[in-house]
C-alpha cells in the first residue's frame, strides 16, 4: 500500500483538520456565554439552549460530519491502528491553532510533548 | 483548585471510557470493512459507499457510542482534571491496536508499537502541561 500511503495519510490529515476547526467553533461558541461550570440543572438546560442557537455550534457539527465521512472512506483503505494513531495529529494541528489564532501560551512541557507525538506519527508512518 | 484524587469509582469510570473509546473505532471499522471498492476519483461510488454505510448497524452502534463516551467523559470532567483524566485515558492507544490485532487479525510491526509509545508519552507530557499553564498564572 505504498502508493496509496500518502493519499491515507493526506486524508487523515483532512479529518484532523476538520476535526480542529470543529474544536475551535466549538470553543469560541463556549467561551462567548461565559458559562461557569456548575451543579445547577436550570443554568445547565439554558447554557445549552443558548448553545444550540448559536450558528457557530452547528458549524462546528457540519465540521465533525465532514470529518466522520473522510474517516471511514480512511478506515475502508487502512488497517484500524495505523489510523488511529496517526489521527494523534490533531494533536498537533489543535496546538498550533490554539496558539497561534486563539493565542494561548504554552510551556515548554507541551511543546516537548507534541513534538513526541508528531516523531511517533512519523514512526507509526513508517512502519 | 485542582481535583487530583483518582478513586476507584472515577478510575473505573476511566477505564470505562477507554474501552467506549475503543469500540467506538471497532465499531466505525467495522461499518467501513463491509465496502472497501471505491476510489477517489468516482463520485457515484461514493455515494453508494456512504448509502450502505449509512445502513450498516455497526455505524449506528458507532455513533450510539459516541454519546455515551461523551457522557461517561463529562461525569469524569466534573469529577476530576484534565491533566490527570487525559494521561489514564491515553491508555486507548494501547486498547484500539490491541484490540485490532485480536479482533480483526490486523499485523502490528514493532515501528508502529514504538510509535504509539512516543505518542502515548507525548499526550501525557502535553496533558500535564496544563497544570503548568495554571500554576504560572
Amino acid at each position: 500500500m505504498r502508493e496509496g500511503l500518502l493519499i491515507i495519510l493526506f486524508m487523515i490529515a483532512l479529518t484532523s483538520l476538520c476535526d480542529t476547526v470543529n474544536q475551535l467553533f466549538l470553543k469560541s461558541a463556549v467561551d462567548s456565554l461565559n458559562f461557569t461550570p456548575e451543579f445547577n440543572f436550570r443554568k445547565i438546560f439554558r447554557f445549552i439552549f443558548q448553545l444550540l442557537i448559536k450558528p457557530r455550534l452547528w458549524l462546528s457539527f457540519v465540521f465533525s460530519l465532514i470529518s466522520l465521512c473522510i474517516w471511514l472512506l480512511v478506515l475502508s483503505k487502512a488497517d484500524l491502528n495505523f489510523a488511529f494513531s496517526a489521527d494523534s495529529m490533531h494533536y498537533v494541528f489543535i496546538a498550533l491553532a490554539s496558539r497561534f489564532i486563539l493565542k494561548e501560551k504554552f510551556g515548554h512541557l507541551r511543546w516537548l510533548g507534541t513534538g513526541l507525538i508528531v516523531a511517533g506519527i512519523v514512526f507509526v508512518s513508517l512502519s | 483548585m485542582f481535583k487530583k484524587k483518582v478513586t476507584l469509582k472515577i478510575l473505573l469510570m476511566l477505564i470505562l471510557s477507554d474501552i467506549l473509546e475503543t469500540a467506538v473505532h471497532f465499531f466505525f471499522k467495522k461499518s467501513a470493512l463491509a465496502q472497501a471498492e471505491f476510489s477517489l476519483g468516482d463520485l457515484p461510488g461514493l455515494v453508494v459507499f456512504f448509502k450502505t454505510i449509512f445502513f450498516s448497524p455497526f455505524l449506528w452502534a458507532g455513533l450510539l457510542t459516541v454519546v455515551a463516551v461523551f457522557i461517561v467523559w463529562s461525569t469524569i470532567l466534573s469529577k476530576i482534571d484534565l491533566s490527570v483524566a487525559v494521561p489514564i485515558a491515553s491508555f486507548s492507544y494501547i486498547l484500539v491496536p490491541v484490540s485490532s490485532a485480536i479482533f480483526l487479525h490486523e499485523q502490528i510491526p514493532a515501528l508502529r508499537w514504538a510509535g504509539t509509545l512516543f505518542i502515548i508519552v507525548g499526550v501525557i507530557l502535553v496533558s500535564l502541561s496544563s497544570k503548568e499553564r495554571i500554576a504560572r498564572e
